[in-house]
């Protein structure tokens, strides 16, 4: 098992050392746009033995010269969907990206409404306060028997 | 004119609430849909603990090696539609030690029922379908196979990981589940023999 792997990370090295970024998509770009399935991280900080296959079989696509979606379309073929670490940003995967745009753009919206509601309702909170003029008297009256 | 200001306030003040309320319930509802399907659930685990047999999930998927009662490699089968077959259902991938170290036991166990009416079944999980077949011809493996490349079938079974086996009776009920690695035969053969006596 443990040879096994060493296998795998030898492989991986060599095939990503032998590809020139320059020249087109890097293994690294794609996995961070994977997943890892058992463990549900980006696969370029993921280092269970699922991750290090998927990276060998990435590896070796991007040697072979294979694009990113064709790696991509390889890759939802064999696990799903779920392969992704960002939805795809077309049919109903759109509201994911969507919904988080739409819920800051409601949310700024909103703030001069609620501050000038918050304004209106502390200015209401405290009215000015009413007496009767029975009552004024009566203070006019105790105030001129206690002067000073 | 200070009462129509009023009643408008009211009213703003209305829909604002039954607004928060809606994206509260939406956001709430968002959360429990999230919560129930990353798992975590185990009620069949539960049921088996206090004596009972669950219904095992049916969960449908593409067969990766075919057998017996089985359609050809590359369609698909429900575990429903092996019901009357006591199933051996051994959830494995090739990236898996302990997954290797256990497969000659589900070997002999399947050289050993598979007269007998029982299937053992590989269930491949998260894995790469090249790599799945490389693992079952470097270990001599003959029972056949289906294949979740997802972790849905995972989920279903209330498995969390591999390796974990079922024991599924005649009726499509788990009567065992087995979480870890099998170590010895008798694991398998001695609740084999009881489903295979059941009628």
């Amino acid at each position: 098992m443990i040879r096994r792997s060493l296998a795998v990370v030898l492989t991986i090295f060599a095939l990503a050392a032998a590809v020139t970024p320059a020249l087109g998509v890097t293994s690294q770009e794609i996995y961070r746009e994977t997943r890892c399935p058992t463990c549900n991280t980006p696969l370029d900080i993921s280092n269970s033995p699922a991750a290090l296959d998927i990276k060998e079989f990435i590896a070796v696509r991007v040697a072979k010269g294979q694009s990113e979606d064709q790696i991509l379309d390889a890759l939802v073929a064999e696990f799903g969907r779920e392969v992704l670490a960002t939805p795809p940003k077309s049919g109903f995967d759109l509201v994911a990206w969507i919904v988080p745009i739409l819920l800051v753009v409601v949310g700024l919206g909103a703030i001069p409404f609620v501050t000038r509601a918050w304004a209106r309702r502390r200015a209401g909170d405290a009215p000015a306060p009413q007496i009767s003029p029975e009552d004024a008297a009566l203070l006019e009256d105790e105030l001129r028997k206690h002067p000073g | 004119m200070v009462e129509a200001d009023d009643s408008g306030s009211d009213r703003r003040r209305l829909i604002g609430l039954i607004a928060g309320g809606v994206a509260a319930v939406l956001i709430i509802a968002l959360l429990v849909v999230g919560l129930a399907a990353s798992g975590g659930s185990t009620a069949i685990d539960d049921a088996l603990v206090s004596g009972q047999r669950p219904p095992a999930p049916d969960i449908t998927l593409p067969v990766l090696v075919s057998g017996p009662g089985l359609p050809p490699a590359g369609q698909r089968v429900s575990l429903s539609s092996l019901k009357g077959t006591p199933v051996v259902l051994n959830l494995w991938a090739s990236w898996c030690g302990p997954c290797r170290d256990e497969a000659p036991i589900f070997e002999t166990a399947w050289e050993r029922y598979r007269g007998k009416g029982a299937l053992v079944l590989g269930l491949d999980l998260q894995d790469l379908s090249g790599n799945a077949l490389a693992f079952l011809r470097e270990n001599s493996i003959t029972y056949p196979s289906l294949r979740d490349g997802s972790d849905a079938s995972k989920r279903d079974l209330e498995a969390t990981g591999v390796p974990e086996t079922y024991i599924i009776d005649k009726r499509g009920r788990i009567a065992l589940h087995i979480t870890g690695q099998v170590t010895e035969l008798r694991q398998l053969t001695v609740p084999l023999d009881q489903v295979l006596a059941e009628k």
